[in-house]
């Protein structure tokens, strides 16, 4: 597999990882959580610093993803006090400050950025693929997981809190415990992807972790579709590719990205695959009757 | 007839506004309960803080000897108080079953733990269903929530305090905004519930229907307790009369 | 020396009050997050240098600008961001990336249009420095200071004397029940937009005037500083903002000056307002809250 190739999947990997994670924050639980980069870089930077210091790689992830959902626990905590608008500027806010730490606080390796231990697996260097392939297996997990949350109580906990927070009370949802457990989540796997990451990347800089990342993967998330598995991973690959793919382009990159973002918000704020959207919509008008031909009589 | 709620003293003070002013009463097994009272009585406002909503300012709820003013929502209605909302609240994007089945799933929302249960078991399935043919909502149970009229959607408020399997149902005016057929149907429910041996408190606006379904009433004015008795004794109350004087009565 | 410093901060917080205005308006009709806000500062200063290096007349340069980024608000309303919001239920995360959509939008438009360097006010006020007593005064800061202060009594003035004023409180206020009793409520929205559109133009222009220089990425600090500044001030509250905004300016301000470096300068903004929402979840300077 060539290198660029890899790299790109790599990367596109890498958002659909983060993308799935804040799916669960915002299209899940419905909070409004724009600071996602953050946790991106705590995971990165608890993993490296760990395995600059002699801890083994994979303990190292462990401890990335642990200390991620421990810190998205406390913008839990804060959801439960703040409306969503306060919300999502306090996590903006958050994603700054955190950023401006790693970026100044020489621990950190400030604006140099911080070196990275490439780590081995089975007596040899991880090369890009093997990278990919624990990517690849973990988008795979992740996905396990979120259809296992959406068929149990907890992901109904979430639907109903989401919906309605009285209503949800009203028939037994610890609102504030839920939500907290919601960000636990989507932060926890965003700081392992990042642990991942600093490691293929072998430097990582404050930067990479700025909030325009955090709009960068919100987008992938609205984009592809709120709420449901595909959507972000749809999402991921479209604007993830799309740099690439439109190359020659550069120049207007940007526009055709700011252009697409609206559009999208104006005509299909559910999303290119989400609940309704007009794609589902025709993949449900054309495939369906094929799926009751196949199987006999429907029961309609 | 067993007491099942008593409240003591209640005050629900918001600032200068004494919207519960020093209440007592009591809700019994079995009964159909109505309160009743002029606008801006305190009647929701009683509903929230019985529910766990509000905080009281001060004063006792006692459910069943035990002491519970104060307790947050999600564990009153784990205790058994079971309410509808004034204001439908739906769960817009999902399909009416799925509503019910979220109600059903009460005791099951135990954090972590619940990630581990499935919800949509045939147990749970064959109660959902068996609250929907009761209710009269089957037709439309694959349908989402924000696609159904109101008179669909109190019904389903109904549903979901029905899945909870409570020990006391509360409802906020269901009838507010029917028309007349709806009105009747949900009534024909209620007495439904009456007859099952369910013990009911209501809030309506709708005198005569609440006269029809109620053994007992309550009716408030400015936060406090007016006037309590058969429907017969509180139509009469000359407190009850002058309270609605001035009051365009809704039918 | 102190009041040297003051001055200085009271001169940039009337800046970020007055970037910031566009924002609070708009949330205060729409009660959506606004960062195309900061699209319009961008367009302002770019607009307004257009037209300073065609005609030299700077007092043209900001009528036009103010009046052309207002209108173009107006459309934005009309075309984006009213029918997302008409439509039932939306998360409401979706208008807030539409808006930031248009925000890049703008200021990728700036860099392919004016070029991506920096382009240069150069005005001219005749004297470098005026030397008040103790105070050395820059004269772009007294255009600053007098300018803003005019834009925020003429936002006083419509705000509080005039009927679309009225109009445009009763719709903060209620939307509902404000069209019940007959208001115009689009015209209200469209006060918001040219208003603080056109207040945010001015801001770009004047910081433009103020550095000498502005490039594509003139939005980016701005952005979110903008968004701090409304929290902090309780979103929808003109008053909240200018305080929000001259509080900040002056501790930005005080900061350099005593070279407290261990906070980076731009991130002031946020932590301010992460501690003030600790203590007051509803910001400095609440509206009633809504049952």
């Amino acid at each position: 597999m060539s290198n660029y190739i890899t790299t790109v999947a790599v990367n596109i990997a890498v958002f659909s990882l983060l993308a799935l994670s804040l799916n669960i924050i915002i299209g899940y639980a419905g909070q409004s959580m724009m600071g996602q980069a953050a946790f991106f870089g705590i995971g990165a930077y608890t993993a490296a610093i760990l395995t600059n210091n002699g801890v083994n790689f994979w303990l190292a992830l462990l401890v990335s993803l642990i200390v991620s959902g421990a810190l998205g626990a406390i913008i839990g905590v804060i959801s439960i006090r703040l409306r969503d608008d306060f919300l999502a500027i306090t996590t903006i806010g958050i994603n700054f400050v955190m950023v401006a730490i790693f970026q100044n606080v020489k621990f950190f390796g400030g604006s140099l950025g911080m070196a990275v231990k490439t780590p081995t697996i089975f007596g040899q260097r991880m090369t890009p693929v093997h990278f990919l392939i624990l990517l690849l297996i973990l988008i795979v997990l992740v996905c396990l997981l979120i259809r296992k949350m959406n068929n149990s109580w907890f992901g109904l906990a979430l639907a109903s809190l989401r919906g309605d927070e009285g209503a949800a009370q009203s028939f037994g949802v610890n609102v504030n415990q839920y939500k907290i457990l919601a960000f636990i989540m989507g932060t926890a796997i965003a700081g392992l992807t990042g642990g991942i990451y600093a490691h293929r990347m072998t430097f990582i800089f404050s930067s990479s972790f700025a909030f325009v990342v955090s709009i960068s993967i919100l987008s992938m998330v609205v984009v592809g579709g709120v709420g449901t598995i595909r959507g972000p991973l749809v999402g991921a690959i479209l604007l993830g590719a799309a740099p690439e793919v439109l190359r020659f382009a550069d120049d207007y990159r940007m526009i055709l990205y700011g252009s697409v973002i609206v559009l999208m918000m104006r005509f299909q704020p559910q999303g290119l695959l989400g609940e309704n959207s007009f794609i589902m919509n025709k993949i449900e008008q054309y495939i369906n009757p094929l799926l009751r031909r196949k199987g006999g009589e429907s029961n309609a | 007839m067993r007491e099942i709620v008593r409240i003591e003293g209640l005050k629900m003070y918001f600032g200068g506004l004494k919207a519960i002013d020093d209440l007592n009463m009591s809700v019994y097994e079995h009964e159909t309960l109505g309160i009743i009272g002029p606008n801006g009585a305190g009647k929701t406002t009683l509903f929230n803080t019985i529910c766990g909503v509000y905080k009281p300012t001060d004063g006792k709820i006692i459910l069943n000897g035990q002491e519970v003013q104060g307790t947050p929502p999600y564990e009153m209605a784990r205790k058994g108080i079971a309410r509808t909302f004034q204001i439908s609240k739906p769960l817009h994007d999902l399909t009416i079953l799925d509503n019910v089945v979220a109600a059903a799933g009460i005791h099951e929302y135990t954090g972590i733990s619940s990630f581990f249960k499935k919800s949509h078991t045939k147990e749970v399935l064959e109660k959902a269903q068996a609250i929907m043919e009761l209710v009269g909502l089957s037709e439309i149970a694959n349908k989402k929530a924000r696609e159904v009229s109101l008179g669909y959607l109190r019904r389903l408020e109904i549903a979901r305090v029905l899945a909870t399997e409570p020990q006391l149902i509360m409802l906020d005016e269901p009838c507010a905004g029917l028309s007349n057929f709806a009105i009747n149907e949900i009534t024909e429910l209620i007495l439904k519930l009456k007859e099952q041996g369910k013990t009911i408190v209501l809030i309506e606006h709708n005198l005569p229907i609440t006269m029809k379904v109620c053994d007992r009433i309550i009716v408030l004015s400015y936060g406090k307790k007016i006037a309590e008795g058969t429907p017969e004794e509180v139509q009469n109350d000359k407190k009850v009369i002058e309270a609605y004087l001035g009051e365009e009565d809704e039918d | 020396m102190l009041l040297q410093q003051i001055l200085n901060g009271i001169m940039i917080g009337s800046v970020y009050a007055l970037t910031a205005m566009g924002a609070t308006l708009i949330y205060g009709i729409l009660r959506i997050l606004d960062i195309a806000n900061a699209g319009a500062y961008v367009a302002g200063a770019y607009f307004g240098w257009y037209i300073y290096i065609k005609t030299g007349n700077l007092v043209l340069a900001f009528l036009i600008s103010m009046a052309a980024t207002g209108l173009i608000g107006v459309l934005i309303h009309r075309s984006i961001y009213g029918p997302i919001l008409s439509k039932p239920r939306i998360l409401p995360i979706v208008p807030l990336v539409a808006s930031v959509g248009l925000f890049t939008l703008t200021g990728d438009l700036a860099r392919l249009i004016a070029g991506p360097g920096t382009k240069a006010y150069n005005v001219d006020f005749g004297v470098e420095v005026i030397n008040i007593g103790r105070l050395t005064v820059v004269p772009a800061w007294i255009l600053i200071i007098v300018l803003t202060a005019l834009l925020f009594t003429v936002l006083w003035l419509v705000l509080n004397r005039t009927k679309l004023g009225l109009a445009w409180r009763a719709t903060a206020e209620d939307a509902d029940i404000a069209k019940a009793m007959g208001i115009n409520t689009n015209n209200a929205m469209a006060l918001s937009y040219i208003l603080g559109y056109g207040f945010a133009a001015a801001a770009g222009i004047m910081v433009g005037i103020l550095y000498n220089s502005i490039t594509p990425a003139l939005g980016e600090v701005p952005s979110y500083k903008m968004l701090s500044i409304i929290v902090l001030g309780g979103l929808g509250s003109p008053v909240g903002t200018v305080i929000a905004g001259l509080f900040i300016g002056l501790v930005e301000t005080m900061l350099s000056a005593y070279d407290l470096t261990f906070i980076p300068k731009d991130s002031v903004a946020f932590i301010a307002l992460i501690l003030v929402l600790l203590i007051k979840p509803s910001g400095l300077i609440s509206k009633s809250n809504k049952v």
